[in-house]
């Protein structure tokens, strides 16, 4: 579905991704697993378009995805959830939703997809009216992930979803998303810095390590594997 | 306490207009982080339009020339995004850029209109110029009191616009985080050209507003230009309600404080409040660190 090829990005010269190989298959859920500047959330940036490639090839669904605008890029049903949430704080919880079915394939599906996102995440339904800024950090996670489906996501990237949240709240979402995954059939990237609960609802993950792979593996492989997760993932495992 | 009403009447009354005025300049510099010097010389094109629409052997009433007006400036503002605008937007180091190319706009359209109209100045009167009606002791003039209806009606339509349309809704989101948006599917370069001929449209209308009761000249933007920025900053830069707010304040002030000095000083005033209120409240009365619109 997604076939990253070769890819290198860089901020102003200084290189972030160094010959990137990565790929999606369909509706499978991917981990990008490594330590902090390993490269993570500038390959999904890389893939959304917010930052520009030097060089390589990303495919979608065998269309160049690299010659398309950002904003075009989302009608191909590549919806990012961005590291550090960005909700639109002075807008309401509702308009938040409605802004995220706001791509063309989405806009007609709004209101199912309102249901299916406050079954995921309950606790948003009694916060509709409220401004997005008015919420607690676990509460906007919870919107920016449910935002992101209701674009419809073909494929679904989430950059640290549990970042900056208490152990409890982080468990909330990872519930959420695990409740997604059995109602929708979404391919999914997930960057996590809590290796475990990211691998649980994985099949598959790669490990970063100065903006090259340094590992792939299945998840089982990495489960199984005490001497790969020690290397590769420290004491997280 | 009379003689209070009969000043505080028409400050109202031409505080929406200023308000207006401002909230296109706020709306473009919310949106898109460029302030437009050029601003006001839409201002003065659209006052012009207005006159050319009315004496120009057409006869049209110039609150009945609204709508073209709006229609007109809001493409005119588009074209001009696309020509230029959009070139120097986002980039730090573009701010240079900014300046220069919207302030040379604004010396242009003065230069142009200076050659084909000259500088002698241009007046707009329908019938009913003069009319007015007394309530109480209090005289309303019929002109003033349009002018400030029609700033009210299309205030109005802006704020539906921005809250309950799709568009309006992408406005501001992307005014609010652009990256954000782009996530969202939204066109930022869009939005942008949209809010940017919305923006101009607003404060064109507010010269269709303002031509019957003020004479034209193309530099009548500088007797403007100064509320319109002062009506932005007090309200909370980015922040379009804040602008009308602000706007409506400075017709208030304005005019009361003929109460006690001269009319020759009732800027003095104007901007003796802008320093007291941004020292108590840096950010303008609705400003908030978070940019919203």
């Amino acid at each position: 579905m997604l076939e990253i090829a070769d890819i290198c990005a860089g901020y102003g010269g200084v290189p972030a991704l160094r010959s990137i190989d990565f790929a999606v298959g369909q509706q499978e859920h991917v981990a990008i697993l490594g330590p902090n500047g390993a490269g993570k959330t500038t390959l999904l940036k890389t893939i959304s378009g917010t930052v520009e490639a030097d060089s390589g090839s990303i495919l979608f669904d065998g269309q160049d995805l690299l010659s398309q605008a950002p904003h075009r890029r989302v009608e191909t049903g590549i919806v990012h959830v961005p590291q550090g949430r960005m909700i639109f704080a002075s807008m309401t919880v509702s308009d938040n939703l409605r802004l995220g079915s706001h791509r063309r394939g989405a806009r007609d599906r709004h209101d199912e997809r309102r249901e299916l996102v406050l079954e995921i995440f309950p606790a948003l339904a009694d916060m509709l009216g409220r401004d997005g800024g008015a919420l607690s950090g676990g509460q906007q996670q919870m919107l920016a992930v449910a935002r992101g489906v209701m674009a419809c996501p073909r494929l679904l990237m989430l950059d640290e979803p549990s970042m900056g949240l208490a152990p409890r709240a982080a468990d909330d979402i990872f519930e959420g998303i695990a409740r997604l995954l059995k109602s929708e059939t979404t391919a999914m990237i997930v960057v996590e810095q809590r290796a475990h609960e990211a691998l649980e609802i994985c099949d598959r993950a790669y490990v970063l390590e100065s903006g090259e792979v340094a590992l792939e593996a299945t998840n089982r492989e990495l489960l199984n594997d005490e001497r790969l997760a020690a290397a590769y993932l420290g004491s997280e495992l | 306490m009379v003689e209070f009403l009969q000043f505080l009447v028409p400050g109202i009354l031409i505080g929406g207009v200023y308000a207006l005025l401002a909230s296109g300049l706020g709306l473009i510099f919310g949106v898109m982080r460029v302030v437009n010097f050029a601003q006001a010389d839409f201002m003065m094109l659209a006052m012009y339009l207005s006159w050319a629409l009315f004496a120009g052997g057409v006869g049209l009433d110039p609150f009945l020339a609204v709508p073209a007006v709006f229609v007109l400036f809001l493409v005119l503002g588009m074209a001009v995004h696309w020509l230029f605008i959009r070139f120097v937007i986002g980039k730090r180091e573009n701010h240079d850029a900014q300046v220069i190319l919207t302030i040379g706009l604004g010396l242009i359209f003065q230069n142009l209109i200076l050659i084909r109209y000259s500088s002698e100045p241009r007046v707009v009167a329908p019938s009913y110029a003069n009319a007015g009606d007394f309530i109480g002791d209090i005289f309303i003039s019929r002109v003033r009191l349009y002018a400030f209806l029609l700033s009210v009606l299309v205030a109005a339509l802006l704020f539906l616009f921005l809250n309950r349309s799709r568009t309006g809704r992408a406005i501001r989101a992307a005014s609010e985080n652009w990256e954000a948006a782009t996530y969202m599917g939204i066109d930022i370069d869009r939005t942008n050209r949209i809010a940017f001929g919305v923006g101009v449209a607003l404060t064109a209308v507010g010269g269709s507003a303002l031509v019957t009761f003020q004479s034209i000249t193309p530099f009548v933007g500088f007797r403007f230009v100064v509320v319109m920025f002062a009506a932005v900053v007090l309200g909370g830069l980015g922040s379009v309600s804040g602008a009308f707010v602000g706007g409506v304040l400075i017709g208030i002030i304005q005019s009361v404080s003929q109460v006690w000095t001269s009319a020759a000083v009732k800027n003095v005033w104007v901007f003796a409040l802008f320093l007291l209120i941004l020292y108590v409240r840096p950010n303008g009365l609705f400003g908030k660190v978070q940019r919203a619109i």
